[in-house]
């Protein structure tokens, strides 16, 4: 059955609404649940690009893959740290500097952005040791980050 | 071979053949580096550390088969009857560990040896840094075995700590000095005591290409 038109408009307009509600309605410990999910993603990503590129034929397929998560990382990543989801909220790694020196964080997360296509550059050139000269830059990247604005593992 | 027959007299005797002992101290700097890199992130070098740990245990559970008489498990490695026996005094002496000493030895190695193995399989938070065999697991499983390596190595400081206890506690009230033998091998022993049999240089060479060869197959993941 055919739906009238303003049910339509109903739809178009409250369903995103909603949507928007919902995902601006996730609190704080959500948030910070889903931001770890993001990082095992991304470090299960990471060890795939490592152990793919060691040797001398290399699976570009799966480096394909695990690269573009890494690509996609290094850009959403920069929509995981909502104000209100550092140590206050619940426990993290995420050290307050996060939002105290947001320039600082901002730069640092551009960093792994900056290099994470280089990665993918030499992986679509399929350059086995461009992707390992690329994949050191990038965690060179991870680490500048880890080292100003993560905690020390606490065991 | 040395000391074939019997001690006459009270005499100085080769109890620890040199591979031995080397692997001994060699242990305990590849331990202390291990620990140093560690602790402070330098994991390029701890995964050097692990291999040269690596190929010194593969080394010693060969000597333990293959060396000399006071190097070898089956030799050294004695039921709890005979444990029991030598805490009441009841033990006659041969050279080499005593029954307890030796459970200190196995348990050490084997702490060692399973430490090391989980190491190669280590993975870290971020997928940056690994073991040379942590491609064969998930990161999950990586995760899981670095969680291990981590919790290992204090049990492994206890242990070590175990034992300088029990080196202290035999020079001070024995008045036996035992790291002092770990250097120069000798010991002071009444006569009558069964002779020390030293491995040859052949079966040294063999033990070394070996452990050599296993290490460098496992740090390149079998890749040839």
């Amino acid at each position: 059955m055919p739906r009238r038109p303003s049910m339509r408009f109903c739809s178009a307009v409250f369903v995103p609404a909603l949507l928007a509600v919902a995902v601006h309605a996730a609190t704080p410990q959500e948030a910070q649940k889903v931001r770890h999910e993001h990082y095992e993603e991304l470090g299960d990503a990471f060890k795939a690009v490592r152990d793919n590129s060691k040797g001398d034929s290399p699976d570009w397929a799966a480096l394909g893959k695990a690269t573009q998560t890494v690509v996609d990382a290094s850009i959403d990543q920069q929509k995981w740290f909502a104000k209100g989801t550092g140590p206050e909220a619940g426990k993290t790694r995420a050290l307050p500097e996060i939002w105290a020196k947001p320039a600082d964080f901002t730069a640092a997360q551009k960093m792994f952005s900056d290099r994470a296509p280089k990665l993918l550059a030499a992986v679509q050139a399929k350059d086995a040791a461009g992707v390992r000269a690329a994949f050191k830059e990038v965690g060179g990247a991870c680490k500048n980050c880890h080292d100003n604005f993560r905690a020390p593992e606490d065991n | 071979m040395t000391e074939q027959t019997p001690v006459a007299s009270r005499a100085r005797v080769r109890v620890w053949d040199l591979p031995t002992r080397l692997v001994h101290w060699l242990l305990v700097a590849g331990v202390a580096a291990s620990w140093w890199t560690g602790e402070t992130g330098r994991l390029e070098w701890h995964r050097w550390s692990g291999y040269g740990l690596l190929g010194l245990v593969l080394f010693r559970l060969y000597w333990g088969f293959f060396g000399g008489s006071t190097a070898r498990f089956g030799r050294f490695l004695r039921g709890p009857r005979t444990v029991l026996a030598y805490l009441r005094g009841a033990w006659e002496a041969v050279p080499g560990h005593n029954p307890l000493g030796a459970l200190s030895v196995v348990a050490l190695l084997a702490l060692l040896a399973t430490q090391i193995a989980l190491g190669l399989f280590a993975v870290d938070v971020d997928g940056i840094e690994s073991g040379p065999l942590s491609e064969f697991v998930s990161f999950e499983a990586g995760r899981a075995a670095a969680d291990w390596h981590g919790a290992l190595f204090d049990l492994l400081l206890w242990l070590i700590a175990l034992h300088i206890a029990a080196v202290v506690y035999y020079g001070l009230v024995k008045k036996q000095n035992l790291a002092a033998a770990m250097l120069h091998g000798e010991r002071e022993l009444p006569p009558g005591q069964p002779a020390v049999q030293h491995a040859s240089a052949l079966r040294l060479v063999v033990g070394i290409a070996l452990a050599a060869l296993l290490t460098w197959l496992v740090a390149r993941a079998f890749r040839l």
